[in-house]
């Protein structure tokens, strides 16, 4: 009836979301990359193998995780070389980083066990990592869910005060002017400042971490969400007045959904030092987590397990990273993609 | 029945350099069931102000807006607004933003027959769960028109519903909104730069002029329905209000 031109002009299509695709993995799928990251990974087996070793290390655990990474990246590329989908995208566009990531296995390796010019025990080689974590597997993984459980309670509280704090400061003056010279005086505080207090006032010390670990979030939370409550344009406020939206509703409706940008924006600032602050109080006060688990390694002077820990934080923060952006990715879905 | 009665209304509001402006001066009109009132001025007139005070948004500093002799002094969903920047909630899908309205009065058990209606109406089927930034302009305002008269207001308020939309869009929308009133009755008050559609669509004309914002005259429209926007009494009429507006004696400049 109305007009047709207009009506199919900018719906989103799955052709859009190829384009998203596109724009992500923007290199170009290059047989010579492929093949060159295969040969770098095999190398770095070969190499591992062959060359004669200066320490004393068991191997076994690099060689599998080579093995792997290798078979990996054969069932991709392949994948990629017979296909036109996402895979062959993806393949293609980090297969520069692949082939790097080849050569400094080798690199890492020749300098650290084979020729020794980085000493042990402060400096060691990624095999002996993967080592000590096979070693130490029931250990880090009991402290891995350990130091994943705290943080996520702990985020969770610190989230859920700021955001709450923020919308009702955001929203209403009256709130905002009492409560705003507590908000920049106590938000300032490094959590960590209020590390020895917490020890002795709390009960237990898994509550005084979760204190201190909230404490670092909920103020980059609140002071976010503020912001973001105070630049909604008023017209939506406006038509949810006219449209018959009572106030609890227009928060739910409006100041919520309005905030959220810049509350995920708050939630990823607070990230950041929620993790130092994770590993700071479970250094200090507790007898599980990683934190811990790196304290009592340097207490042994076993720098291995150090690096054990740190390769296990690096991978489980990621994950955590991956998981908020996702999150953000679909509670912001509304917005206009901003990527070039 | 509504009755909607504006009594010497005075709008005064302040400049960034606290210079007091009489945004509106000495607004009187009546509307009664089921009119259509085309609100006419040049840009800056008043003409958004005026709207405002009918819905209670605002508060004239002298007068009285009364709506069926209550006192006007909040925004009420019996008093649809249309905004001149049509503003759909861009968190929101057109189908969401449609019933937005019907879910926060009735809750979960508002009516989805009707929600489908208006979106087929509008010619918005197949982007019902489209967002706002996914939709051309005119599609997103006659959303935004769905969003409002879904609600059955008594009184309708549509401030330049059209402003954004080139001219085929526009005599569509035209239409759509000359047959929702014509089948609910509901009495409408459209502020409009184009005297056209102010024509077209208006069963009165209220013509203002600017600084400060007045009502200069009220003009009853002779034109029967269906109205031919060619025909000679059309051009002849909107000669007549041209003539009222001063067009082509000022030059525009001086008008804005
Ligand atoms: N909040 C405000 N504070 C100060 N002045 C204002 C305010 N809102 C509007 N004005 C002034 O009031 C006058 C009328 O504004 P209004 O928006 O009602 O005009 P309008 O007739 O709707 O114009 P347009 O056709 O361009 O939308 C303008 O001169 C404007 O500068
Ligand atoms: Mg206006």
């Amino acid at each position: 009836m109305l007009d047709a031109v207009t009506l199919s002009k900018k719906h989103r299509s799955p052709a859009a979301k190829k384009d998203e695709v596109q724009t992500k993995y923007w290199k170009p799928w290059r047989l010579t990359w492929n093949v060159l990251s295969l040969v770098t990974v095999a190398a770095a087996y070969f190499e591992n193998v062959t060359v004669h070793s200066q320490e004393l290390v068991n191997n076994g655990a690099y060689k599998g995780f080579l093995a792997a990474y290798f078979g990996y990246l054969l069932i991709v590329y392949g994948i990629g070389s017979v296909t036109k989908g996402k895979i062959r995208l993806y393949s293609g566009h980090f297969a520069q980083l692949n082939a790097l990531l080849g050569v400094v296995l080798i690199g890492q390796d020749l300098l650290t066990e084979k020729f020794a010019m980085i000493k042990l025990p402060f400096f060691v080689s990624f095999a002996q990592i993967l080592d000590q974590i096979k070693t130490d597997q029931k250990l880090l993984i009991a402290s891995t869910w350990s130091s994943l459980g705290l943080w996520l309670v702990s985020f969770i509280v610190g989230t859920l005060i700021g955001v709450v704090l923020g919308l009702y400061m955001g929203r209403y003056r009256q709130f905002n002017y009492w409560s705003f010279p507590f908000l920049k005086v106590i938000g300032i505080i490094p959590a960590a400042a209020w590390m020895p207090l917490t020890m002795v006032i709390f009960p237990t010390s898994y509550l005084a971490e979760i204190f201190l670990i909230a404490f670092a979030v909920w103020f980059p939370v609140a002071f976010m969400t503020i912001g973001g409550v105070q630049s909604i344009s008023s017209d939506y406020f406006e038509s949810a007045r006219t449209l018959g939206f009572s106030e609890f509703q227009i928060m739910r409706k409006v100041v919520i959904p309005g905030a959220l940008p810049n509350i995920f924006i708050g939630i990823f600032t607070a990230m950041g030092l929620s993790f130092t602050m994770l590993v700071i109080s479970e250094m200090i006060g507790a007898k599980v987590g990683l934190g811990w688990y790196i304290n009592w390694a340097k207490g042994v002077g076993n720098y291995t397990q150090v690096y054990a820990a740190i390769v296990i934080m690096a991978i489980l923060f990621s994950v955590i990273f991956s998981f908020l952006n996702k999150l953000q990715e679909y509670a912001l879905r509304w917005r206009k993609s901003s990527k070039v | 029945m509504v009755q909607l009665t504006i009594q010497n209304v005075n709008r005064i509001l302040h400049d960034n350099n606290g210079e007091r402006i009489n945004v509106l001066e000495d607004i009187n009109l009546s509307v009664g069931s089921g009119e259509f009132i085309s609100i006419i001025g040049p840009s800056g007139c008043g003409k958004t102000t005026l709207l405002r005070l009918i819905s209670g948004l605002d508060q004239p500093e002298t007068g009285k807006v009364t709506v069926d002799d209550q006192l006007v002094t909040r925004p009420d969903a019996s008093r649809g607004y249309v905004f001149q920047h049509g503003s759909l909630f861009p968190w929101e899908t057109i189908r969401d933003n449609i019933s937005a309205g019907l879910k926060a009065v009735h809750g979960r058990h508002y009516d989805r027959n009707l929600v489908a209606h208006y979106i087929e109406l509008m010619g918005l089927k197949g982007f019902e769960k489209a967002y706002p930034h996914q939709v051309s302009g005119g599609m997103a305002q006659r959303a935004a028109l769905a969003r409002s008269i879904i609600m059955n207001p008594e009184l309708l308020l549509l401030d330049e519903p059209m402003g954004a939309l080139d001219a085929f869009t526009r005599a569509d929308v035209q239409d759509v909104i000359h047959r929702v009133w014509k089948q609910t009755q509901t009495t409408m008050v459209l502020v409009t730069h184009d005297i056209d559609e102010a024509i077209y669509l208006g069963t009165r004309i209220v013509v203002m002029t600017p600084r400060p914002g007045r009502i200069k005259e009220v003009v009853t429209n002779p034109l029967t329905f269906p109205r031919d926007r060619t025909s000679d009494q059309f051009l002849e009429f909107r000669r007549a209000i041209q003539d009222k507006l001063n067009f082509g004696k000022k030059p525009i400049s001086e008008t804005i």
